[in-house]
């Protein structure tokens, strides 16, 4: 009996742009297709991340859902229910982006590969014809895998929470067929609460006290798991959609008073192809794996991989790490060698050590897996197995390795120049560079190491974004790094379309208009104000709060007293209204009688009557 | 090499007395740039910043708010610097000049320092190189170490500015090495609090004390800023040096560069300003508030 199980990634083409710019997760993004006469429909479309004080999702009595919001509509249709349930600033906001299927295609192609880490069958799933956009789905045929991972419960959940980490939102599933695995993991949640209905009902007593002992079941979970041999019995309660059939056939049951699979699955075999569309029965025994449902493993540009299996498990106390890095980096150069030959480079690739199962009972007995991910598309064999070194270093190893192998995970083309007579030496500085910003970030971490990009925000701690360090002139990649999350904390408001316009603006456009009115900014910025106790203020006139205007004379740091010989400001900075409390902060440049130099604010509470302004705090040091 | 340098400047016994210019023609074949402040060229041996070498920064200022001394300030203008003449006489789109920050307390504010980049950023837009300001922020103290040695060993970054707690002898001279493999120049600024690092012998080409000048004579809206520097130590002997070796510059805040403007008497505005109705944004309202306690 096998075993399928499903990772579904809902509304792909929107989790693709919103992987790509993580900025995008504070506004709506639609991507369309442009139809016939220019008409906009929408494929996919979500809103990650809406503010706090934006109307729920939920259906308000008088109020617009947003579920309304469906593919195949009209983006015009679409941005009214937008405009009805969130106002028409959301609308402004929305990031409408044009339907590029080749591109999502080849990002889950190369989720697919990263998937392989759970099991080596991963297929994509064909859309249905009715469907609106590309697949969304993978098939990983796991069956006699799930023991590695403490069986199929494990599994599951690894794969959901890997993706998670990654910044995927997946829903997976286990069953015995891609169909029904295909159905369960598009219906978690109904599967949840019917399992908790049967169970309610099972377990129910005339005392209160025996039905407490029922686990309670989250109704949104991410994953389910169908147990072998009983698809149709534990798909019974799911709707005839979750069977994969067209909009005519589902019309069709729905006549004749048929909503769910076990509906179906209650209709005589025989005559069902005769009395609906043959696609029922087709799907029907697809789904209890009398008709066989191959897994098509994409095989159009396939990534090349390696491996090395030892006759005997290599046993650690008996292995240096450089004995390990030589096998892998001649499996490096299996790898490497046939994609420079196309021109391309290694983007991101997967080394798995295979454990021993016996050596380690107690444990479970996955592989150990090192992802190593470079900035810039490297052809070079000892490049990569130098960053492999790296990992092995900080890493704990198993005891026992019974194999090695290296798998390309994604691959981008590697710039090419024809060589000057004495400009060598500089291509050969801009490649150190990446090859540095690979190690730097391969050993402490790919958050640690960053680019500074300005951002077009008053508000001092949004004013610069972190972005992965751009690789030097080389070619644009020709899949998304989906798997590197950026970096970026940008935080967009309602208003953000001119900024965004900037952002999309070359480097050099962008830092013009940034410092096209330089702010004198410290050196160092503290993570959190630090709240400053001042004795003295200016008493020449007075706000509305009470406070006095000016800068303080004196101030503490710590235990020491400073004493302000000069100061320069206010700059008044009021902003951020969208992302929460409103921050209003008067900013001073203030000199120290040691010459000591820092950029203190005062902060003005949004509601002064429930806390009193004038607080003084220290943001900064122009060290 | 040394034989030339000998009799050049002969066997009476000044060639002790010039060292800095043994040092600099004896060197390891690496150019001397200018740091863009001509106070600060004039007071390093060398005339300048030598390609392949350290330079230390010692913070002074008061003993809690040392940090706030400007030293920092002054070594980022002088990677921005380095980072502009890398280059500048070459015109080869396709080469790069990196500062790379190695920010162990995560403090670093980067606005602070991009707007000094703009002029490398003019030079990118005429076909010169782009500008790459690359920050690390390593968690530990052993792989803030690490990440200085690797970025001083690559050839295409231009200064490396890190501020490290705690030196040993064996790093810096690791680093020395390295940077004098690559051509990359160390800035690493570090604090005076406990003062055992003024005079001590180092690695580095030059040790400069960086010490705020407190009050006097500044330009209004601060935007300049004074800085006193003493030349601290070197692989010389340095003590016979630390009594003639000072002087004073001023670094304009806004540009990271030399300020040509005189020193003039700051304008005192006696009022400060009323609180008036708050606007979006960021919006200076007043010049100054100037004041002494």
């Amino acid at each position: 009996m096998s075993r399928i199980m499903t990772v579904w990634l809902p509304r792909w083409p929107v989790q693709r742009r919103l992987l790509e710019r993580p900025e995008l997760r504070r506004r709506p993004v639609f991507v369309c297709r442009r139809e016939r006469r220019g008409v906009m429909t929408v494929v996919a479309w979500a809103w990650a991340a809406p503010p706090r004080r934006a109307a729920p999702t939920v259906p308000q009595p008088g109020g617009v859902a947003l579920s309304r919001i469906q593919a195949g509509m009209s983006l015009a249709e679409a941005m009214a229910v937008l405009a009805l349930a969130h106002g028409s600033r959301a609308c402004h906001s929305a990031e409408v982006d044009q339907d590029d299927p080749v591109a999502d295609l080849a990002a889950i192609e190369e989720l697919g590969r990263y998937c392989r880490r759970f099991a080596p069958i991963v297929a994509i799933a064909k859309p249905s014809q009715h469907a609106h956009g590309g697949p969304e789905c993978l098939h990983i045929d796991v069956t006699g895998t799930a023991g590695f991972f403490g069986g199929e419960g494990p599994l599951v959940r690894t794969v959901v929470w890997t993706l998670a980490a990654r910044g995927m939102h997946a829903r997976a599933a286990i069953a015995d067929t891609p169909a029904a695995a295909w159905a369960a993991a598009h219906h978690t949640d109904a599967l949840h609460a019917d399992m908790h209905q049967r169970a309610d009902i099972h377990h129910r007593s005339p005392s209160g006290r025996q039905r407490k002992q029922i686990p309670a079941i989250s109704r949104h979970r991410r994953w389910a798991i169908v147990p072998p041999g009983t698809s149709l019995q534990a798909l019974a309660a799911l709707p005839v959609t979750a069977l994969r059939l067209d909009a005519a056939v589902t019309t069709q049951l729905r006549d004749v008073g048929i909503e769910t699979i076990g509906g179906v699955a209650r209709l005589p075999r025989k005559s069902l192809a005769s009395r609906f569309d043959p696609q029922l029965a087709q799907r029907l025994a697809e789904c209890t794996g009398e008709r066989p449902e191959p897994l098509v493993v994409p095989c159009s540009g396939e990534l090349p991989t390696a491996a090395q299996a030892f006759d005997f498990p290599l046993l650690l106390r008996d292995t240096t790490q450089d004995d390990l890095v030589l096998v892998i980096e001649r499996l490096l150069q299996k790898c490497v060698a046939p994609l420079a030959a196309q021109g391309k480079g290694v983007m991101s690739l997967q080394v798995r050590l295979e454990r021993s199962p016996s050596a380690e009972p107690r444990e479970t007995c996955r592989p150990v897996i090192i992802d190593i991910g470079v900035f810039q598309p490297s052809s070079s064999a000892n490049h990569l197995a130098e960053l492999v070194k790296l990992r092995l270093a900080r890493m704990r190893l198993p005891r026992e390795i019974e194999g090695i192998a290296v798998e390309v995970v994604s691959a981008g083309m590697v710039e090419c120049r024809q060589r000057t007579l004495f400009g060598a030496a500089a291509e050969t500085a801009a490649s150190q560079v990446g090859m540095l910003m690979d190690r730097l970030s391969g050993r402490l971490g790919r958050g640690a190491v960053f680019e500074p990009r300005p951002l077009a925000d008053a508000q001092p701690e949004h004013a610069w974004a972190a972005v992965p360090p751009a690789a030097r002139g080389s070619v644009p990649r020709s899949t998304p790094r989906f798997l590197s999350r950026s970096l970026s904390r940008a935080k967009s408001g309602p208003k953000r379309s001119q900024q965004e316009a900037a952002h999309n603006r070359s480097p050099e456009a962008r830092m013009a208009a940034s410092m096209a009115a330089p702010q004198r900014r410290p050196i160092w910025l503290l993570p959190r104000p630090v709240r400053l106790e001042t004795v003295s203020v200016v008493g020449s006139s007075m706000d509305q709060a009470g406070a006095s205007n000016g800068p303080p004379v004196r101030f503490c740091i710590g235990a020491q007293w400073h004493e302000v010989v000069k100061a320069h400001g206010p700059e008044r900075i009021e902003t951020a209204w969208w992302r929460g409390p409103t921050v209003r902060r008067d900013y001073y440049v203030v000199e120290t009688s040691t010459g000591s130099r820092y950029w203190i604010f005062r902060c003005f509470p949004e509601r002064p009557a429930r806390r009193p302004g004038g607080e003084w705090f220290l943001h900064g040091t122009f060290s | 090499m040394v034989t030339q340098v000998l009799t050049s400047v002969g066997t009476d016994g000044s060639l002790l007395r010039r060292a800095a210019e043994w040092r600099q023609t004896a060197g390891w074949g690496w150019e001397t740039v200018s740091t863009g402040f001509s106070s600060l060229d004039r007071l390093l041996p060398a005339g300048g910043v030598r390609r392949g070498s350290l330079v230390e920064w010692l913070a002074g200022g008061d003993a809690a708010g040392g940090d706030a001394g400007g030293a920092i300030t002054l070594a980022c203008a002088v990677a921005c610097r380095l980072a502009d003449s890398r280059w500048a006489d070459q015109a080869t789109a396709s080469q790069t000049s990196t500062i790379v920050v190695v920010d162990r307390g995560q403090r670093l504010y980067p606005p602070a320092v991009m707007p000094w980049l703009e002029a490398q950023a003019t030079v990118a837009s005429q076909g010169g190189p782009r500008p790459q300001l690359v920050v690390a922020r390593p968690s530990r103290d052993d792989d803030e170490l690490w990440t200085i040695d690797q970025a001083l060993r690559c050839p295409g970054v231009a200064a490396v500015l890190a501020w490290p707690r705690r030196v040993h002898s064996t790093a810096m001279r690791r680093w020395q090495l390295a940077a004098r493999g690559s051509g990359a120049v160390g800035l690493l600024v570090r604090g005076v609090s406990g003062g055992l690092q003024v005079g001590e012998p180092t690695w580095a080409d030059a040790k400069v004390e960086v010490t705020p000048v407190a009050g006097g004579e500044s330009v209004a809206n601060l935007a300049v800023r004074r800085l006193r520097l003493a030349l601290a130590g070197g692989p010389w002997s340095g003590d016979e040096m630390l009594e003639e070796r000072s002087t004073e510059l001023l670094v304009d805040l806004t540009s990271g560069r030399e300020s040509t403007c005189r020193h003039r008497r700051s304008a005192r505005h006696g009022t400060p300003v009323a609180a008036g109705r708050f606007q979006a944004g960021s919006v200076q309202l007043e010049e100054s508030t100037c004041r002494a306690s």
